[in-house]
C-alpha cells in the first residue's frame, strides 16, 4: 500500500518535471521564432544598458537609458547597418556594485547582447569590468570619471597601464575637468584664493583633488579644504569657516544635491563669492533649487555647448518630444555617442565579414570600438590607448539670469 | 499508519464534538457528494483548458496560442489543477492517494484550489490588461477562467476545518470605538469564525515507516525542491514568475494544511543527520543542475546574505539584542580581505594571504570591532545597543570613505575603494577560471558558490553547536528574562558579549568571500537601508521574515527577499516601500516568521489557547530547556 | 578662535532642531519604552505637509500670512501619521516582545520615506522651500538668519509650553504617572491609552514644527532628510537621558554644538589635522555618545531608575 502510493508519487513527480522541462524549452524557441518573423530577414542585435533606473540616482540613470534608446532608434530609422535591427536591454543596477555585477553576468549570458553602455557610478564599474573582460565584451561608460578605471592605479604618478581592454568611456576623466576649471579660475576669473570642498565620493573627491593641485600650481592659494557627507543639510559650520578664510571663490567637487545648499547658505551668510563645480552640478535642478543664490556660480562640462551643434539639438528635441523621463542634460549626449560607437563598430565588423555578423562578434567588436572615429553629438568620439575619450573639449558655464550660459569653450592640453 | 476513510474520521470527530474544539463547516451549503463532484469537475475542466489556446496573439509572454500542449503560465494552472485534483481524490478516499492528506481535512483542497484560481485568474486578467480587454481571450481562456471558479466553489462547499465558534458575549477591544456598532461586531465575529483552523490536527506518525523509505522520501522531496527552485529562477519574464509565486506560496500553504509538510518535518527531524547531508548535497547540485552563470551569481549572493543573516540571528534571534548596524561587520571583513588580497589598490599591495589566512583575518578584525562596540554598550540595559549599533553602521561608511590619505590616514583608498581584487586560488584551483568537471562546466560564480557553500555549512554548524551548548542556553535565558537569568548566576554581560562578537566574526567571514566575488570593495553598499542587500534593514528583515532563532528561517528569508525582487523587475520602483509595508504586516500578523521557533511562537500568541500534547514535530528550534543554572 | 561665538551659534541652532525632534522620541520612550524609529520620517512628512500647503496657496499671499497655515498643515500630517502609527501598528504589539514594535517602526520608517519619494510630486531630489525674508542680523560678531530666529523661538516656546503642560495640567500629571508605572496609573483611573496617544501627538506636533523650521532655515527639504535627523535626535535623547524632556533639549544642544565645533576646530588640534572637518563631524558625535554612555549611562539629566524587567 505504502509502496504503491510512493510509486504514484514518484511517477507524478517525474511526469511533472518532464512537463516543466518540455514547456520551458518550448517557450524559448517560440520566442526566438517570433522575433525572427517580425523582423523579416533582419538580425537583431541588442545593446545592453546598465544604470541606476530607480532610486536616488534614477534621473541621471534614465537619461543614459533613453540616450541609448534614441541612438538605437536613429540607427534603425536610418538603416545605418543594413540587415540589422538594434534593440536595447536596460538593466537597473540601483547604484550598487553587486547588482551591477549580476547585470553584467546577465548581459554576458544573453547571446544577442553584443556590447553594453554603462554604468553611471565608478564604484559599480569596478565590479563589472572583470565580468566583461572575461567575456571579451565591450563596455562603454558615458559617465565614469575615476581615472584609475582606464589608466590603472598609478595614473597620478604618470605610469599609466590599462587594466581592462574591453572598457571604454566617452566621459572625460576628472583630471581634464579639474585642470580646466583651475586654469579658468586663475587666468580668467583672476581668483587668488580658493576654498575647496568635496563630498568624499569618487567623482567629487577626485575632481576637487585635481582642481586643488592645479590651482596651487598656477599660483593660486588654497585658503582651506573641507569635506562633507552626502545627505548633509546643515553647512553653517563650513560656511563660517569659508567666511573666515577670506577665500574669493569656493570649488565644490560633488553633485548638485549638496552644492545647492552650500551656495544658498554661503550667500545667506553674506559671503558673495562664486561657487564653482564640475558637470555633476551642471543641471537645471541646481538653479531651480538654489534660486537667486546660484547667480554667478560656475560649472565645467565636457564638450561644446549643445546650442552650437545641430545634432545635439535634434537629440534634445527628440528626447523632449518623446516625453522620456529622466535627465538628458548630464550624460544623455555621451550615452548617445557611446551607443553610436557600438553601432558603427558593428557595421565595421559586419563589413569585414561579408555583411554578416561573425560568430565571435563580441571579441571583434573590441578592436572595432578601439578604432572608433566620428563626430558625435557631444564632440569628437575616439578612444586613446587606455580606452579614454580623446575629446578634450570643455566648456565653462556660468549662471546668468537664472540660466547656465557658456562663458568659455576650449580644449585642455596638459 | 492508519488509513482511515475521511468519512469515518469525520464521524469520529463528530462523536467527540462535545470535548473537542474541531469544527467543520462549508462556506457554501451543498451536500458533500455534490461538493466533491463540483470540485473534481472543476479540476478536470481547468486541466483540460490548459491544452487549449487562451489568446489569439503571441504578444503575450509565453505564447499561449498553441492548442495541444500547455506552455508559459498555462503550466502553472495545469500543475495547480492537477495537484488539487489528486489531493482532492485522496481526501475523498480514493485508495492509494489517501496519503496525500494525512490530516484528513478538506482545508488543503481549498487552499490548493485557491492557488489554481489565483494563478489562472491572474493569467486571464493579465492577458486582458496587457492586450486591452477580455476580447483577446480565446475560448480556452474563458474555459480556464470558469473551470478554476468551479473548482474553487466546489472546494468552498466541502466541510472545512474552522475556528471554534465565538462565544456570544465575547468582547472585541481591538475594534475600539466600533465595538458599539452591532453590524460591525457581527461581521467581525463572522470573520473570526470563518478562519481556517488546521494547525492542531493530528497526523499519523511517519517515523514508523521503513527507514529506507523515509530516506527515499527525503531525497525525492529535496530533489523536487531543487527542481522547483531552478524552474522559478529560469522564468524569463515577470508575468510567469508571479504565476509561479502564487502557485508555490499558496500551494505550500495548502500542503501544510493537509499535513504533508508536518509529516515531512517529522521525517527530517527523525533523520536529522541524513536530511542535513542530503540538503547539502542538493545545494552542491545546484550549480550542476544548470549551466548558467547568472543563476550561479544569484546563488552566490543569496548564500552570502543568508550566511550573514544567520550570523545576525545569533545576536537578534537567540540573544534578543537588536543590532541595527550589522552590515558594518560584513564590511570590516570585506575590507580586511581586500587589504590582504594582493590588489594593487591595497596599501599592502605586495601582501597576498592565502584564503584561509584572509578569512581568519577578516573574522578577527570583525570580532575586534564587535568587542569594541559591544563592551561599552552591552553593560547597559535597554535599547542603547540599538542606537549605538545604528550609529556604528553609519560611522563605518563615513570612516572608510575618509581614510584615503586626504581627510585621514591612507588605509582604505577612500571613496574609490579597493578595486581589482584578484580571484582566489585554493590548492591551485583558481576560482576565477572556468573548470570542467566531467560533462559539467563550472564558471567563476559557480566556483565561488561552492566555496561560499562551505562557509555557509560552517556557519550553520557553529550556529547549531553554539546554540545547543551551555552558552546557547544562557543566550536564550537572557533573551527570555535577563533579570531571572542573572539571578540564576549567568554573567549577562559576558554572555551577551560572546554572542555579539561571534555574530560579528561570522559576518566578517562572509565578508571575506564577498570582497572577492564582487572584485572590489567600496564604502557605499554598507548602509542601513538601501535598494539592494546587503544592508542592515534587509538582514534584519530576512531574520524576522524567516523566523528568529531558527537555522532555516533566516536562510529562507534571505533567499526570498533576494530573489523575488530580482525577478519582479517592474516592482523595483516600489520595492523599498513594499519592503517597509511587509515588515509592518509580518510583525502584525505573523511575528514568529515563516518557520517559527516554537518557543517564540508561544510568546507571540499568548492569548491563543495552547494545544497540550500536540507539539508539532518539525521544529528546528534550538532546544531550550532550563537555562544553564 | 574669533569665530567661536559664530560656531557656537551655529551649533545652538542646529541643536535646537535636534532637540525639538528628540522630544518626540523621549516622550514616547518614557511612556511605552518604544524607540519610535519612524519619528525621523514624521519630521520629514511634517515638512512636506507644510510645503504642500504653501504650494497650494495663492502666490500673492505673503510668507508671514502663509506661515500659520503651513504650520497647521504640517502638524496635521505629522500628528495624524504619528497617532495612526500608534493606533494601527504599535498598539496591537504592546504586549509582544520588544523587538516586534521596533521592527514595525523600521518598516514604517522605510514605507513613509518611500511613499514621499514615489508619490509626492517631483520629490526625487531636493524640493525648494520658501524662506523668511530679512537678515542676516548682526549680533556682536555673530550673524543670524531669520530662519534661525524662527527655529530658536519655536524651540523655546515649545519647551516652555510642554514644561507647563506636563507639570501643571491634569493630563500632564497623568502622563508622568503613566511613565513611572503604567499599571498603577491605570488602577488610579488614568486612561493610559489616551495618554499614549497624547504623547505620540505631542511628539508629532514638535516634529512638524522642526520640519517647518528646517525648511525655512535651509530653503530646501528632501525625502531622505528624516533618517539622519532621526538618528541625531535619538542620539540627543540618549545623551540627555532618555525619558527626560529637558534632557532631550539639552542633549540636542550639546550634540549640535559638538558637531559645529568638531567641524571647525578638531583640525587645529596638533596631531588631529586629518580628523577634522565636516567629514568627521558625525564620527565625533558618535564618539561623544559612547563616552557619555560609558561615564554616565543614564544620560546627562537622566535619573538612575530601577531596571524594569
Amino acid at each position: 500500500m505504502r509502496h504503491r502510493s510512493l510509486l504514484i508519487l514518484t511517477s507524478v513527480l517525474a511526469t511533472g518535471a518532464l512537463t516543466l522541462t518540455a514547456c520551458g524549452s518550448r517557450s524559448d524557441d517560440s520566442k526566438k521564432g517570433g522575433s525572427d518573423s517580425s523582423g523579416g530577414s533582419k538580425t537583431t542585435v541588442v545593446i545592453g544598458v546598465d544604470a541606476p533606473l530607480t532610486g536616488a540616482n534614477s534621473a541621471t540613470g534614465l537619461g543614459i537609458q533613453y540616450g541609448v534608446q534614441i541612438a538605437v532608434d536613429d540607427a534603425n530609422a536610418k538603416n545605418l547597418v543594413p540587415g540589422v535591427t538594434f534593440k536595447i536591454k536596460p538593466l537597473d543596477d540601483k547604484a550598487q556594485p553587486a547588482t551591477g555585477q549580476t547585470n553584467a553576468t546577465a548581459l554576458v549570458q544573453e547571446k544577442d547582447v553584443i556590447a553594453t553602455v554603462g554604468p553611471l557610478n565608478s564604484g559599480v564599474a569596478q565590479s563589472m569590468q572583470q565580468v566583461f573582460e572575461s567575456a571579451k565584451m565591450v563596455e562603454i561608460s558615458p559617465s565614469n570619471t575615476n581615472p584609475a578605471l582606464t589608466q590603472g592605479k598609478d595614473w597620478a604618478t604618470g605610469t599609466k597601464t590599462r587594466p581592462f581592454t574591453t572598457y571604454f568611456r566617452t566621459a572625460t576623466t576628472d583630471a581634464n575637468q579639474g585642470n580646466f576649471a583651475a586654469d579658468y579660475a586663475v587666468n580668467t576669473l583672476k581668483k587668488k584664493s580658493a576654498f575647496v570642498v568635496d563630498d568624499k565620493q569618487t567623482y567629487g573627491a577626485g575632481l576637487a583633488g585635481i582642481f586643488q593641485g592645479k590651482f596651487k600650481e598656477l599660483g593660486g592659494q588654497v585658503a582651506g579644504t573641507d569635506h562633507v557627507n552626502t545627505g548633509d543639510t546643515d553647512f553653517s559650520a563650513l560656511v563660517t569657516k569659508i567666511k573666515n578664510s577670506h577665500a574669493d571663490m569656493v570649488y565644490y567637487g560633488g553633485q548638485y544635491d549638496e552644492s545647492e545648499l552650500v551656495t544658498k547658505q554661503l550667500k545667506a551668510a553674506g559671503v558673495h563669492i562664486p561657487l564653482m563645480g564640475g558637470d555633476g552640478m551642471y543641471s537645471d535642478t541646481y538653479i531651480k533649487t538654489a534660486g537667486q543664490a546660484a547667480e554667478g556660480d560656475l560649472a565645467t562640462s565636457v564638450g561644446v555647448p549643445v546650442e552650437t551643434l545641430p545634432a545635439a539639438k535634434t537629440f534634445i528635441d527628440t528626447y523632449k518630444s518623446k516625453g522620456y523621463p529622466g535627465d538628458y542634460g548630464t550624460y544623455g549626449g555621451y550615452s548617445y555617442d557611446a551607443a553610436t560607437a557600438i553601432i558603427k563598430a558593428v557595421k565595421t565588423v559586419m563589413d569585414a565579414n561579408g555583411g554578416k555578423l561573425p560568430s565571435d562578434a563580441r571579441a571583434k567588436l573590441v578592436d572595432a570600438v578601439q578604432k572608433t572615429d566620428f563626430d558625435g553629438i557631444a564632440g569628437h568620439v575616439a578612444f586613446d590607448q587606455y580606452g579614454d575619450t580623446t575629446n578634450k573639449q570643455l566648456t565653462v558655464y556660468q549662471v546668468k539670469g537664472g540660466k547656465w550660459t557658456a562663458v568659455k569653450t576650449g580644449v585642455y592640453n596638459g | 499508519m492508519t488509513d482511515l476513510p475521511i468519512a469515518a474520521a469525520e464521524e469520529a470527530a463528530a462523536a467527540t464534538a462535545g470535548h473537542s474544539t474541531r469544527r467543520t463547516a462549508p462556506f457554501i451549503p451543498l451536500p458533500v457528494t455534490a461538493a466533491r463532484a463540483t470540485t473534481l469537475a472543476g479540476a478536470v475542466i481547468t486541466t483540460a483548458s490548459t491544452f487549449m489556446s487562451w489568446t489569439y496573439t503571441t504578444d503575450f509572454p509565453g505564447d499561449l496560442t498553441v492548442s495541444g500542449y500547455p506552455g508559459g503560465l498555462q503550466v502553472m494552472t495545469l500543475i495547480g489543477a492537477l495537484l488539487t485534483g489528486v489531493v482532492a481524490l485522496g481526501t475523498f478516499g480514493l485508495k492509494g492517494l489517501r496519503w496525500l492528506n494525512p490530516a484528513r481535512t478538506n482545508n488543503g483542497v481549498l487552499l490548493l484550489a485557491l492557488a489554481t484560481l489565483g494563478t489562472t485568474w491572474y493569467t486571464v486578467i493579465d492577458i486582458a490588461a496587457k492586450l486591452g480587454g477580455f476580447a483577446n481571450l480565446d475560448p480556452g481562456g474563458i474555459v480556464a477562467f470558469i473551470g478554476a471558479l468551479v473548482l474553487f466553489a466546489g472546494a468552498l462547499a466541502l466541510p472545512l476545518d474552522r475556528h471554534p465558534e465565538e462565544a456570544a458575549d465575547t468582547e472585541y477591544y481591538e475594534l475600539g470605538w466600533f465595538e458599539q456598532v452591532t453590524p460591525v461586531v457581527r461581521g467581525y465575529a463572522w470573520l473570526r469564525e470563518a478562519r481556517l483552523h488546521h494547525s492542531e490536527l493530528r497526523v499519523p506518525d511517519t517515523r514508523k515507516l521503513n527507514p529506507w523509505l523515509q530516506r527515499l522520501v527525503i531525497v525525492v522531496v529535496y530533489a523536487l525542491g531543487l527542481k522547483i527552485l531552478t524552474f522559478g529562477l529560469a522564468t524569463d519574464y515577470s508575468d510567469i514568475f508571479i504565476g509561479y509565486l502564487i502557485v508555490v506560496a499558496i500551494g505550500v500553504w495548502g500542503l501544510s494544511a493537509s499535513g504533508l509538510i508536518k509529516q515531512f518535518q517529522q521525517l527530517t527531524q527523525h533523520n536529522k543527520r541524513f536530511a542535513g547531508t542530503i540538503g547539502v548535497i542538493t545545494a552542491i547540485a545546484y550549480p550542476f543542475a544548470q549551466n548558467n552563470e547568472l543563476w550561479a551569481n544569484l546563488g552566490v549572493y543569496v548564500l552570502i546574505v543568508a550566511t550573514v543573516a544567520l550570523g545576525l540571528n545569533i545576536v537578534v534571534g537567540l540573544t534578543g539584542l537588536l543590532d541595527l548596524g550589522y552590515v558594518a561587520f560584513l564590511g570590516v571583513g570585506a575590507y580586511t580581505a581586500a587589504l590582504v588580497s594582493g590588489s594593487p589598490f591595497s596599501i599592502w599591495s605586495g601582501t597576498q594571504f592565502p584564503f584561509w589566512a584572509a578569512a581568519l583575518a577578516g573574522m578577527i578584525a570583525a570580532c575586534v570591532f564587535g568587542v569594541l562596540i559591544g563592551a561599552p554598550t552591552l553593560r547597559l540595559r535597554g535599547d542603547y545597543l540599538a542606537i549605538v549599533t545604528l550609529g556604528f553602521g553609519e560611522i563605518f561608511r563615513i570612516v572608510v570613505r575618509n581614510l584615503d590619505g586626504v581627510s585621514g590616514p591612507k588605509v582604505t583608498n577612500g571613496p574609490n575603494g579597493i578595486a581589482q581584487i584578484p580571484d582566489l586560488s585554493i590548492f591551485g584551483y583558481n576560482l576565477g577560471d572556468t573548470h570542467s568537471v566531467g560533462s559539467f562546466t563550472l564558471g567563476r560564480f559557480a566556483n565561488y558558490y561552492l566555496l561560499m557553500l562551505v562557509i555557509t555549512v560552517i556557519v550553520v554548524l557553529v550556529f547549531t553547536r553554539a546554540a545547543d551548548s551551555r552558552i546557547g542556553r544562557s543566550w536564550i535565558a537572557i533573551r527570555e528574562d535577563e533579570t531571572a537569568a542573572t539571578a540564576m548566576g549567568i554573567n549577562g554581560f559576558r554572555v551577551k558579549l560572546v554572542a555579539f562578537a561571534l555574530g560579528a566574526s561570522l559576518a566578517g567571514l562572509a565578508g571575506t568571500v564577498f570582497a572577492h566575488v564582487t572584485n572590489s570593495v567600496v564604502p557605499d553598499p554598507y548602509q542601513f537601508s538601501g535598494p539592494v542587500p546587503p544592508n542592515s534593514a534587509f538582514l534584519l528583515a530576512a531574520v524576522v521574515l524567516g523566523g528568529m532563532g531558527t537555522v532555516s528561517g533566516p536562510i529562507l528569508g534571505a533567499a526570498l527577499l533576494y530573489v523575488i525582487p530580482q525577478k519582479l523587475g517592474f516592482l523595483s520602483k516600489y520595492e523599498l516601500f513594499a519592503f517597509g509595508i511587509a515588515l509592518i504586516l509580518i510583525m502584525r500578523f505573523r511575528p514568529e516568521g515563516i518557520i517559527p521557533n516554537r518557543r517564540r511562537q508561544l510568546e507571540f500568541h499568548e492569548d491563543d489557547a495552547p494545544a497540550p500534547g500536540n507539539r508539532p514535530m518539525g521544529d528546528d528550534t534550538v532546544p531550550a530547556t532550563t537555562a544553564g543554572a | 578662535m574669533h569665530t567661536l561665538p559664530q560656531q557656537l551659534a551655529n551649533g545652538l541652532f542646529l541643536g535646537s532642531m535636534y532637540g525639538l525632534i528628540a522630544i518626540g522620541y523621549t516622550m514616547v520612550y518614557g511612556i511605552v519604552q518604544l524607540i519610535n524609529f519612524a519619528h525621523g520620517e514624521i519630521y520629514m512628512t511634517g515638512a512636506f505637509g507644510a510645503l504642500a500647503i504653501y504650494t497650494n496657496l495663492p502666490s500673492s499671499l505673503s510668507i508671514w500670512a502663509a506661515l500659520p497655515l503651513m504650520l497647521i498643515g504640517g502638524a496635521l500630517v505629522s500628528v495624524v501619521i504619528a497617532v495612526g502609527a500608534e493606533r494601527l501598528a504599535y498598539r496591537p504589539l504592546r504586549n509582544a516582545p520588544r523587538l516586534a514594535p521596533l521592527i514595525t517602526a523600521i518598516g514604517l520608517s522605510l514605507a513613509l520615506q518611500q511613499a514621499v519619494f514615489n508619490w509626492y510630486p517631483d520629490a526625487k531630489s531636493g524640493k525648494r522651500f520658501p524662506q523668511l525674508p530679512g537678515g542676516p542680523f548682526h549680533i556682536g560678531s555673530v550673524d543670524v538668519q531669520s530662519g534661525d530666529l524662527f527655529l530658536l523661538g519655536a524651540a523655546v516656546i515649545c519647551m516652555l509650553a510642554l514644561g507647563i503642560f506636563v507639570r501643571s495640567s491634569r493630563t500632564g500629571r497623568a502622563m508622568q504617572a503613566t511613565a513611572q508605572d503604567p499599571d498603577t496609573a491605570k488602577l488610579m483611573g488614568v486612561d493610559t491609552n489616551r495618554i499614549i496617544i497624547i504623547a505620540f501627538a505631542i511628539g508629532g506636533f514638535f516634529a512638524a514644527v522642526a520640519g517647518l523650521a528646517s525648511g525655512l532655515k535651509y530653503g530646501q527639504i528632501q525625502y531622505n532628510m528624516g533618517f539622519q535627523a532621526g538618528l541625531k535626535a535619538f542620539t540627543a535623547a540618549v545623551l540627555g537621558g532618555i525619558g527626560n524632556i529637558y534632557g532631550a533639549m539639552l542633549g540636542g544642544l550639546v550634540l549640535g554644538i559638538a558637531e559645529a565645533c568638531a567641524t571647525a576646530y578638531i583640525a587645529n588640534v596638533p596631531g588631529m589635522e586629518q580628523f577634522g572637518g565636516g567629514a568627521w563631524a558625525q564620527v565625533w558625535a558618535f564618539v561623544l555618545l559612547i563616552v557619555v554612555l560609558l561615564v554616565r549611562p543614564q544620560g546627562l539629566l537622566g535619573e538612575r531608575v530601577a531596571d524594569r524587567a
